[in-house]
């Protein structure tokens, strides 16, 4: 009954997510529902890296970055179709990826926390000093609009981009699925659980974690070419601690190594971060909020709250 | 020739503060295996408690710097207290750390933002005035921290080598079981550490404070510097964290003058990934 139930939960909850614009007829509900999907995205490919490798990642918010200025500059700048610029976002996020992990596959421990997070702020001050391009410290305006022929995606209260952040999000699961169940996900398992065994076994690590940031890296950046277009501006607070504590403690309270838990911590978060930002004076204070939240998560529940509901069952091994 | 001396001596001051800084970060690592992403936030919160006690109150500099270093030592032992401390020998004590200290860093960061706004403050010079050596200007207010950052970092050394309880730390930094078989307090090892570290900090931020503007995320850039700076030195030893401290600033001044402001930073940090792909374990470090 609990695998059957189990296998068809996602299922369940897409036909769920599939219908709620017809029952969300506002566009501030739907804008909540398409920021949530964003950071699922970023969240659930963050947790490959960091949940199913096992790479002490701290600058996965830089692939989302990079992202979100290549859709930026190429939507505004070149003038090439937003449609176009949304999947360049997630082939120089992996480019980018591919640069960062070629000298962090060879590090341990700390140094890769250390390297990874001074990657991302090194990125954010290239994004900061280089002003005529990136609009610097006020970050750039008005980007173009998803259209389909004369059909702006911003009318009918943002009808069209809940479906396109939603599709997105669909897309970036089935390809985690594929990734997690291939032969090369079993092996990241084998790796973070017994790494002298599995080298022993022949599995490389090195090259292993390199093409898992490059993995973690696509759909982060197309996330990130999307949230351009779709909210129309790049500032560098995407690099910010802000924006990276709300995806970690997305990543812990859905549970690191499993795949639909970000998904739903990110929408969970997402709209408890925004129900608080009503509230007066809340607008900063809501980071503290998240803040103690992650640390209560790693306090109470280290394997995040599916760990919990999966006490409450018979044990069973596993997956 | 003059502006080499002129950029000789703001690489010296660059490396005082970077010293200042990453020994903290040193102290806590070989104490605790801990890096502390809330070391910059800790200098932040000594600098506004500095304000606070001199311009505030009106209590004069003196004062609002034992303040700033007091508050930030207090901030550093509730830290390791509430969000170090529980965390010891579990399996991913590492990587749980460096989440719980990034949390400290928002708590701070969007704290001092509520306490004291997001208003430009500025402490008073501990002298005005300024000094000129070899030709080379600046004020006597850097050159104290110039001729204060080693004595603090010999002191430092003494604690930690010549004094039971320093040795202490370091008995505890290499095998807890057997420092608490001999009967040292191993809680009470890492408190000091902690505290010891966030002291650093906070005189750090309450010095950097008469310089720089205080702001809630003064402390993030003197961070990411201070982590070139561990990763160039390694985060074992204090010696070796000290000198490459140095370095970096005296290479960081020399870049601005030669490569400009704007391109520094990508200097360093590609330098910085070529130590790390001939020698993991920093420049200095031991492999």
């Amino acid at each position: 009954m609990t695998s059957s139930l189990r296998r068809f939960a996602p299922l369940l909850a897409l036909a769920l997510l599939l219908v709620v614009p017809f029952l969300a007829t506002d566009s501030y509900t739907r804008h909540l529902f398409i920021i949530a999907f964003i950071y699922a995205i970023v969240a659930a490919n963050w947790n490959l890296s960091l949940g199913y490798c096992g790479v002490f990642n701290f600058g996965h918010l830089t692939f989302f970055g990079v992202g979100v200025y290549t859709a930026a500059i190429a939507a505004k700048t070149f003038g090439i179709t937003p449609w176009l610029a949304i999947p360049l976002g997630g082939i120089t996020a992996a480019g980018a990826a591919f640069l960062i992990a070629a000298p962090v596959a060879r590090l341990k421990g700390i140094y890769v926390v250390l390297v990874t997070f001074a990657v991302s702020q090194l990125a954010m001050q290239l994004v900061l000093s280089q002003s005529q391009i990136t609009g610097g410290g006020e970050g750039m305006v008005r980007i173009p609009f998803l259209q389909l022929g004369d059909y702006s995606f911003i009318r009918d209260f943002k009808f069209g981009y809940y479906y396109v952040a939603l599709g997105l999000l669909v897309l970036s699961t089935l390809f985690l699925r594929f990734v997690v169940q291939s032969p090369f996900g079993k092996a990241l398992l084998a790796v973070r659980d017994a790494q002298d065994y599995s080298t022993a076994r022949g599995i490389s690590v090195s090259r292993q974690r390199i093409l898992v940031l490059v993995l973690s890296a696509i759909f982060t950046g197309i996330a990130g070419g999307f949230y351009a277009i779709y909210l129309r501006v790049a500032s560098p607070e995407v690099f910010g601690f802000g924006t990276m504590s709300l995806v970690l403690s997305m990543v812990l309270l859905g549970g690191v190594g499993t795949l639909y838990g970000p998904i739903a911590a990110a929408l969970a978060l997402t709209f408890l971060t925004e129900a608080l930002a009503g509230i007066q004076g809340f607008e900063e204070a809501r980071f503290i909020v998240v803040a103690v939240v992650m640390v209560l998560i790693l306090r109470l529940a280290p394997g995040g709250l599916v760990s919990l509901l999966d006490r409450l069952r018979p044990s069973r091994p596993a997956s | 020739m003059n502006s080499i001396v002129a950029t000789l001596v703001s690489g010296i001051l660059l490396g005082s503060l970077y010293a200042l800084m990453a020994s903290g970060l040193s102290v806590v690592w070989t104490t605790l295996g801990v890096f502390n992403f809330a070391h910059g936030a800790l200098m932040m919160i000594g600098a506004y408690a500095a304000w606070t006690v001199s311009e505030g109150m009106g209590l004069g500099l003196l004062p609002g710097i034992l303040a700033g270093v007091a508050t930030a030592a207090l901030c550093g032992i509730v830290i390791e207290y509430l969000l170090i401390r529980p965390f010891y020998g579990t399996r991913h004590m590492l990587l749980v750390t460096v989440m719980t200290t990034l949390a400290a860093l928002i708590i701070l960061e969007k704290g001092a933002q509520l306490i004291w706004g997001a208003k430009l403050k500025q402490l008073p010079r501990l002298v005005t005035g300024d000094v000129s050596i070899f030709g080379a200007t600046i004020s006597w207010h850097e050159a104290i921290i110039i001729l204060l950052a080693p004595i603090v970092l010999l002191l430092l050394w003494r604690f930690t080598a010549m004094t039971n309880r320093g040795r202490s730390l370091r008995a505890v930094g290499q095998n807890q079981d057997a420092a608490a078989l001999i009967g040292i307090d191993v809680p009470y090892a890492f408190a000091i550490a902690f505290g010891l570290a966030a002291a650093l900090a906070g005189l750090t931020g309450a010095l950097l404070g008469s310089i720089r503007f205080i702001t809630p995320v003064m402390g993030s850039e003197p961070l990411v510097k201070a982590m070139i700076v561990v990763i160039f030195g390694g985060l074992g030893s204090l010696g070796a964290t000290a000198g490459a401290a140095y370095v970096i600033g005296l290479l960081e001044a020399f870049l601005i003058l030669w490569i400009g402001l704007y391109w520094t930073p990508f200097a360093l940090f590609l330098l910085m990934i070529a130590v790390l792909i001939f020698r993991p374990n920093g420049l200095f470090g031991r492999a």
